[in-house]
């Protein structure tokens, strides 16, 4: 039977979970990235899947990174893998471990927040449109051109977080391809 | 009301006010992709081709 939708609230149940996850030393800092954390700041749009960032303890780090430690913690917990997603609480979620300085220093300087009670981070609008930047799909333009329409990011920081992560160039060619004439 | 007006009154909404609308979405996503609703406008489409 299809669950009806008074009766949702996977994402806070998933924010729970990560967050015991946490408390038991899997992972140390962690920060919602993708849709769900642009949701923060944005309009929502539809999304089918839970973006969370995390950094492992240090005294885990090894020469071999794995997500095993995650998927073992959270399978005997319900968690239920499938493709690149680990599904809790009925949302497809995906664990990503940094892959450049630009997302060590999202998660770390990613924004607290509350969901119902349940503690969480995010991070922030400009990190999250300058990780948009550098991912560089079709739908991270529009997410991009979703939060400067609505006003939802500090153009100084951003351009400093650009700056910092080389990315201002590339900053560069998305305003002469998306933003001539438009928003500035 | 306006497009930029509603997404203002969206974005204004609290974090989980904003997630709720989010997990009524993904329903309905699901719902849409279980019905086989949008392979039958894919097949009507390709034959129109």
């Amino acid at each position: 039977m299809m669950r009806r939708l008074a009766e949702n609230g996977f994402v806070k149940a998933t924010f729970e979970t990560i967050n015991n996850m946490q408390a038991d030393g899997v992972i140390a800092n962690y920060a919602i990235g993708g849709a769900v954390g642009a949701t923060f700041y944005l309009a929502p749009a539809a999304t089918i899947d839970l973006d969370v960032f995390f950094i492992f303890p240090a005294d885990s780090s090894g020469l071999l990174v794995t997500l095993a430690p995650i998927y073992e913690h959270l399978k005997a917990r319900g968690g239920k893998v499938q493709d690149e997603y680990i599904v809790l609480s009925g949302w497809p979620v995906q664990f990503l471990l940094p892959s450049d300085a630009l997302e060590s220093e999202a998660i770390a300087e990613a924004v607290n927040t509350t969901v119902e009670g349940v503690p969480t981070r995010v991070m922030t609008a400009e990190h999250l449109v300058a990780i948009a930047l550098k991912t560089g799909r079709a739908k991270d333009y529009t997410r991009i051109l979703q939060f400067l329409e609505q006003g939802a990011v500090d153009r100084q920081k951003l351009n400093r977080i650009l700056e910092r992560h080389k990315l201002s160039e590339r900053w560069k060619q998305f305003e002469t391809r998306f933003l001539e004439g438009g928003v500035r | 009301m306006s497009k930029p007006k509603l997404q203002a009154r969206l974005a204004s909404l609290s974090f989980w006010e904003k997630i709720k609308i989010l997990e009524k979405l993904r329903d309905r996503e699901k719902a849409i992709a279980a019905s086989g609703l949008r392979k039958n406008v894919l097949k009507q489409d390709d034959n129109k081709d």
